[in-house]
């Protein structure tokens, strides 16, 4: 017995030293080679979520973007300081040309780029990027087996593309109107003009792959990007991932002034010091994914171990001074540079109007009264007070559905359709014989959180103060977002909260949510359906930007406040945080993962 | 019956086990659980389009079908790549897992043998302010969960605000220094948790066996207490002792620690299941309940041999 108990415990204990053995064997050396050397200056990063894959077809997500855009090209990116945002070229080696009905595009490409040094090219040896290797890159999205969630940017936009992925997606074959003229000449053959697709080839959907890469690896490509960008990927897992400075990035030097910087905005950053500099200037970026806010904080405020965060709104009063302009405190102050504005995103409650209680009915009169009730709730859904009480008064309130950050948003238009009126709303259910017992029943769905939950409480607070039964406003919660947005697809819901955030700085962005044929499974959500509004938005979708498209884009957001689609919107306001002794302006959103090439330190 | 009848009968009921798990976990999670094809398409899909992604993953084959294909997935343990990272589940998997493994275990180590400790210390004073501490201590511990715990040991260990003596994420293992600097932090969390279950669970089990007729008859022919406590009490709960152990095993090997991995950002296993559970990553998620129910019908297996190692009773019987 005593020797059967020796032997336990002698079992256990070599047991548990060869777990600790394998795996300190079996960890990747490499992946913390590039932290550990005190001599390099590895820029510290963290994103709120974590990217699942790097592959550009599925850089769906602000965060998958950002690494994408580090680790590949694209044929254009944004001025790092331009403000309203401006492209220029990056792969491409300068604007395209257009022919004059606007519908061919020719774009010369730089010389002697070269793809990362990999194993899946011959001899391991980075060739030269070519614009076959757009071709194929673009391609890519119309090939069923790429499973890309970027198809939709150029569907129906380029002369034979979608017939292409129809037909088998035979790469050997020729789309006409996507074609390499020679290794440095691309030429776009559109179907209708579009005026948006100078952003999306910025965007990290139109990263530049090479084909080798995508036979060699697969699906796994995803976790082992091969591009020609400033930093290659060294290590990808659920909670970081680790790049390094691409020695064979090009050389172009940082003219500063062509990047729009001024000085009476722009002083105090340090990035005079990038002036007539080749980047990548730090020598790797190391991005943590942390989603929770405290330990985010912490992270950034021991020192060294992060060097950039995003501030959660819990951490305002801390960190902040509230007083306009938004200020960091002194104690702060001297150790983070900081900088606040509004997110080119927003948050928005958009009713189905394939549910007959609240939306459409066939019925002309119930129709009516279906539009009056979405009405009252609009007018009873306090703007301010959600706000105040979720994005701690500093996120901005506008009405209709083009957002501040849009080039075409109107200060001048009506905020009644965000103006708190429970008396309105009230006389306007009293009005069309809406009463306690005949209301029906609203769903308010939402992803599973406590601050969801919280918000549905306000949400019905509101209600019962324009006089809806509390028992009639329902929430039902959904374990994951996957789950809630099947709903939304499925056009389940008659009430469906959510956020979006604009992938170019063009307001056709946002308003093709009410567009008629986008309708359920697609992004029109609310499956709006007018003719008038369908029209115009054909109209713009391919006019160039100017007044006179503005005014129209004005009076399609003005129907979608006339027909009570939505309560909309907030704005949320972002406040990024990032050591004094990092030189950066960062952007997350629009310019994204573009401006990380800039990053260098004071000293 | 010999002890490979034995087992091997064990193992047949272990398989029955496993095709009862994995058929129930199957039907809940992957038969009736959301449509993947909303997760995986882009922005304005269409119809024909979702379907055609349903079609590629074979979601829309029948039932039967379907749970023959994970069973065959199964038997060859190929789950497939994932959904979400293209990943081979296996591979990620072998990644994972040691790095869990790596976390979890001293913890697990500590907060048993540790438990073991105070829980001796609380039966042989038992009613005493010894034992009246101890158990008080347990209770505080149990109480507080372990997300509480992370935060605080976060701040006072590893913030500018406590004693900012480690890092306060993150994982490395180049080598044996840097694995105790990353792991201290989480091991101290797991085992401020663990051992308040594991001192209440184990003192209740050596208390009853403390009252029984043989250490009445050890103390009358005058053995020492340490002698007692170990040869007399220890030896004899062992069975629970072992139960409690190897059925925590299968979580910690597959499973990891959703909170720790997550909160100190740490690559593990428990970090990938949560993250699969969030994008509804079924190779993944098939992956990781079917290796866990594997594993529990082997400590199933395990248990019973060293039931009849430590008394030699069971064998007879």
């Amino acid at each position: 017995m005593g020797e059967i108990s020796k032997r336990i415990a002698w079992l256990a204990g070599s047991s548990l030293l060869a777990v600790i053995v394998v795996s300190l064997v079996s960890c990747d050396g490499n992946e913390s080679a590039t932290e550990s050397a005190p001599s390099q200056h590895i820029y510290r990063h963290s994103f709120d979520e974590a990217p699942r894959t790097l592959d550009p077809v599925r850089s769906a997500t602000v965060y998958t973007s950002f690494i994408v855009l580090n680790a590949y090209d694209t044929l254009y990116s944004y001025k790092y300081l331009a403000r309203p945002f401006e492209l220029k070229p990056n792969l491409a080696s300068a604007m395209p040309e257009f022919s004059d009905d606007g519908l061919i595009l020719t774009i010369p490409l730089k010389q002697g780029v070269r793809f990362i040094d990999d194993a899946s090219f011959d001899g391991g040896l980075g060739r030269e990027v070519t614009a076959h290797d757009v071709v194929y890159s673009l391609k890519r999205h119309f090939d069923p087996a790429s499973l890309s969630q970027g198809s939709w940017l150029w569907k129906n936009r380029i002369v034979g593309l979608d017939a292409w992925g129809a037909n088998g997606a035979n790469y050997a074959q020729d789309v006409p109107g996507l074609l390499a003229l020679d290794d440095y000449t691309l030429q776009i053959t559109l179907v209708k003009p579009f005026p948006q697709i100078m952003y999306t080839l910025a965007m990290g959907f139109a990263a530049v792959v090479p084909q080798e890469a995508v036979e060699k690896y697969g699906s796994e490509l995803g976790v082992r990007p091969v591009g020609s960008g400033p930093f290659r990927v060294t290590s990808f897992d659920s909670t970081q991932v680790t790049m390094e400075r691409n020695p064979d990035f090009r050389s172009e030097p940082v003219d500063l002034a062509a990047e729009g910087y001024d000085a009476d905005v722009h002083a105090g950053y340090n990035l005079e010091k990038l002036d007539g500099r080749s980047p990548p200037f730090v020598d790797g970026i190391q991005i943590s994914f942390i989603n929770d806010d405290s330990s985010r904080v912490t992270s950034l405020s021991k020192g060294g171990e992060l060097h950039y965060a995003r501030l959660p709104a819990p951490y305002y009063d801390r960190y902040l001074d509230m007083s306009s302009p938004t200020t960091l405190k002194p104690t702060y102050r001297e150790r983070f540079q900081m900088i606040s504005g509004i997110e080119p995103a927003f948050v928005y409650h958009s009713f189905n109007m394939l549910d007959e209680d609240f939306g459409y009915n066939e019925d002309p009169e119930q129709n009516e009264r279906n539009k009056s009730l979405r009405c009252a709730i609009i007018k009873g859904f306090n703007w301010q007070e959600r706000n105040d009480r979720f994005y701690a008064g500093v996120a901005e309130v506008f009405p209709g559905v083009i957002p501040p950050v849009a080039q075409e948003y109107d200060p001048g238009l009506s905020r009644e359709s965000v103006t708190y009126d429970p008396e309105g709303a009230k006389a306007l259910l009293a009005e069309h014989d809406w009463t306690a017992e005949n209301l029906p029943t609203l769903t308010y769905a939402v992803p599973a959180s406590v601050r969801q939950t919280q918000m549905f409480e306000q949400f019905r607070g509101f209600m019962q103060k324009i006089g809806y039964p509390g028992n009639k406003i329902e929430l039902k919660q959904y374990a994951t977002f996957g789950d809630l947005a099947e709903d939304w697809a499925s056009a389940k819901l008659p009430l469906i909260n959510k956020g979006w955030s604009l992938d170019y700085p063009d307001a056709e962005n946002t308003l093709q949510l009410y567009y008629g044929p986008n309708r359920s499974p697609g992004s029109n959500d609310s499956n709006y359906a007018n003719d008038a509004y369908d029209a115009l938005y054909e109209k713009t979708s391919v006019m160039m930007p100017g007044p006179e498209r503005t005014a129209l884009y004005h009076q399609m957001n003005q129907m979608t406040i006339d027909d009570c689609l939505a309560m909309s919107g907030l704005s949320r306001k972002t406040i990024l945080l990032w050591d004094k002794n990092v030189i950066a302006y960062p952007d997350r959103n629009i310019v994204g993962g573009h401006w990380t090439r800039f990053v260098d330190f004071v000293e | 019956m010999s002890l490979r009848e034995y087992c091997l009968r064990r193992v047949c009921f272990g398989l029955l086990l496993i095709a009862g798990v994995t058929f129930v976990s199957f039907t809940l999670m992957v038969y009736f659980g959301p449509d993947v094809a909303f997760v995986l398409a882009g922005r304005n899909s269409t119809a024909e389009e979702l379907q055609a992604i349903r079609d590629q993953f074979h979601l829309s084959d029948p039932f039967l079908v379907r749970y023959g294909l994970f069973l065959k997935e199964l038997v060859t343990l190929d789950f497939g790549n994932s959904f979400v990272t293209g990943v081979p589940v296996m591979r990620t998997l072998a990644k994972t897992i040691p790095i869990s493994l790596a976390v979890v275990l001293p913890g697990f180590v500590l907060g048993n043998v540790l438990g073991l400790g105070f829980a001796l210390i609380a039966a042989r004073f038992r009613g005493g302010w010894v034992d009246r501490l101890i158990m008080g201590a347990s209770v505080v511990g149990m109480s507080i969960s372990l997300l509480i715990v992370v935060i605080v040991a976060q701040i006072v260990l590893s913030s500018e605000y406590g004693l900012n003596l480690f890092p306060s994420r993150g994982w490395r293992m180049g080598s044996l220094s840097e694995y105790l600097t990353y792991v201290t932090v989480p091991t101290i969390a797991t085992v401020f948790v663990a051992l308040g279950y594991n001192t209440r669970f184990y003192r209740a089990v050596l208390v009853e066996e403390l009252s029984r007729d043989h250490v009445r008859t050890a103390r009358a022919f005058g053995a020492s207490p340490l002698n007692i406590m170990t040869r007399h009490v220890l030896k004899n709960a062992l069975i629970p002792i072992i139960t409690r152990i190897l059925f925590t095993i299968p979580l910690i090997v597959v499973s990891g620690s959703l909170v720790i991995e997550s909160y100190f950002g740490i690559p593990g296993v428990g970090k990938i299941t949560f993250d699969a559970i969030r994008s509804n990553d079924q190779p993944i998620l098939k992956a990781v309940v079917s290796l866990t129910a594997i594993l529990f019908v082997l400590m199933l297996v395990a248990a019973d041999i060293l039931y009849r190692a430590v008394d030699p009773r069971l064998g007879d019987q």
